[in-house]
């Protein structure tokens, strides 16, 4: 075991997510993920990238219980995908 | 016109700090894959003191730095962000030159004639990306492209350096002759042993001896020294022809398989060959980079009878390379390179044998099947068979395609576990849909 925490999951999750569609802008409001719904406290980052036609529009965000995660959003399929998890525990603990 | 270098601050570390609370005001260190060896390729702040530097082992990171938070890079983000701020320096004036990821020039015209109106509007910028990124920018302010550059780096984090030609020469001229921007530590070393030990050293350098020792390139490097540079700074919009296009990837583990060695490269032609086509080059020059276990680098190149972007005439002059010059040694890095570039219009053939025509055909289609569905929807079937042992190609990251349940659920507030339904995800991020 080589010494430094490897802070984040990368993950490709399909999550349900409730969100905003406001002035043109997406906001996550928050999302189920391994059975439990995370509140989104604030969007602290926002990106895109190109796939092919499609932008998928990626975003940073803090929960409410100070974890951290990135979602992105396919217009695709109008699905989100949860890409990266930061919660202080491990996917065992629950 | 005063000219502006705007250089983003531990970019990519930063980058990762603001968008996740949780790292901030800890050492971060943005590398690959931080459960396999790889390099380090970005530090923050935090982490410089223990001596982590960009380019250093991961090994040799963790042995300095055991305490950092290692996060796996995501390129994509970095560019996406990049182009955002690009964005941003457009609104304070239209002369923007992206001079790497993380860096760009700003061009200021009537509406900055001093450099204090010049700085002030740096400091605008400065405001501007912490409130919209939450990050620190250094800026460097001059009355050329050098002097911006150079004064960019004086004072950071979160610097403002605003220096005209006296003031250049008074921050400038006492310092080390490597701090000159394209004095590298080869040039720096063959100067002091002629005396030249700091930057006002080679502005009072006789120019016989600069001649007769560097040649050329002897007079402008004194003209640098002196704060003068001349370079017309080129907006992105009306950008310059590439010299080369090339890509390369440091291999998940030490690889002596030639057939693994040889699917990765067939992967890198592939994407050389698909970028010159869609920026509208051909190319005539392949050059091979071969790194071994020990840092050992090689680069060999071979000229082309005629221009190309197709992978199937990039692809064997590599592999020939590769056969010719590779003793056997694990190797660490491949990387593939077309130069000699021109625009695909003006070195067309003029006529098409029957066969060319159809294999073009089948190249266009190919292409616009990746425009429309993204650079993993269609790849040669040689990259996929040694895929899982090499690994690191990007064509582009997966995303899930799982049907998912889609319950009516309009509260969230009573979710049901649904157990084993992360997916991992792997390595290879080239991963076909």
């Amino acid at each position: 075991m080589v010494p430094g925490n490897n802070v984040f999951e990368s993950l490709s999750d399909p999550i349900d997510v409730i969100g905003a569609f406001l002035e043109g802008r997406i906001q996550p409001l928050r999302f189920r993920w391994q059975g439990r719904v995370v509140r989104v406290r604030k969007v602290t980052g926002q990106w895109s990238r190109r796939e092919g036609q499609t932008v998928l529009r990626y975003f940073a965000v803090e929960s409410a219980a100070g974890e951290s995660y990135e979602l992105c959003y396919d217009p695709r399929s109008a699905s989100w995908i949860l890409s990266r998890a930061w919660t202080g525990r491990s996917r065992g603990q629950g | 016109m005063m000219i502006l270098l705007v250089d983003m601050d531990a970019f990519f570390a930063s980058v990762e700090q603001a968008h996740h609370p949780h790292l901030r005001g800890k050492p971060v260190i943005v590398c690959g894959d931080p459960g396999r060896r790889g390099v380090v390729t970005a530090a923050s702040y935090e982490a410089r003191p223990s001596g982590v530097r960009a380019g250093m082992r991961l090994q040799e990171a963790r042995r300095l730095c055991p305490d950092a938070e290692y996060v796996e890079g995501d390129p994509a983000k970095y560019v996406g962000l990049s182009l955002q701020l690009l964005d941003l320096y457009t609104r304070y004036s239209p002369d923007v030159e992206p001079f790497s990821v993380d860096e760009a020039f700003v061009g200021l015209g009537p509406e900055a004639p001093t450099l204090e109106r010049a700085a002030e509007i740096a400091r605008a910028i400065q405001r501007e990306i912490d409130l919209r990124f939450g990050l620190g920018a250094s800026i460097g302010v001059g009355p050329n492209k050098l002097v911006a550059k150079m004064a960019s780096g004086v004072e950071k984090p979160r610097g403002l350096t605003a220096l005209d030609p006296e003031g250049f020469r008074d921050v400038f001229w006492p310092r080390d002759i490597q701090t000159m921007w394209g004095v590298g530590p080869k040039l720096a070393e063959r100067m002091r042993s002629l005396g030249i030990k700091t930057v006002g050293d080679l502005a009072r350098a006789p120019l016989p001896l600069l001649k007769s020792e560097f040649g050329i390139i002897g007079p402008q490097l004194r003209e640098c020294a002196w704060g003068e540079d001349d370079t017309p700074l080129v907006p992105y919009h009306r950008g310059l022809d590439a010299k080369s296009m090339g890509h390369e990837v440091t291999l998940a583990e030490d690889c002596d398989d030639r057939a693994s060695l040889e699917g990765t490269l067939l992967r890198l032609s592939d994407q050389v060959a698909r970028r010159m086509r869609g920026e509208g080059y051909v190319g005539r020059t392949v050059t091979l980079k071969l790194r071994d276990h020990r840092f050992v680098t090689v680069l060999r190149q071979r000229v082309l009878p005629d221009f190309t972007a197709e992978a199937e005439r990039i692809y064997p002059v590599a592999r020939t390379l590769l056969n010719a010059n590779w003793n056997g040694a694990a190797v660490r890095l491949l990387g593939v390179s077309v130069s000699e570039l021109a625009r695909s219009g003006e070195a067309k053939q003029s006529e098409l044998f029957a066969s060319e025509d159809r294999s073009q055909r089948l190249r266009e289609a190919l292409d616009r099947v990746r425009d429309r569905l993204g650079e993993a929807s269609v790849v040669p079937l040689g990259t996929l068979v040694h895929r899982r042992r090499l690994s690191h190609v990007p064509f582009g990251m997966p995303q899930a395609r799982t049907p998912v349940s889609r319950k009516p659920d309009a509260s969230l507030g009573a979710p049901a576990a649904r157990p084993g339904r992360s997916a991992r995800r792997g390595r290879d991020s080239g991963d076909p849909p």
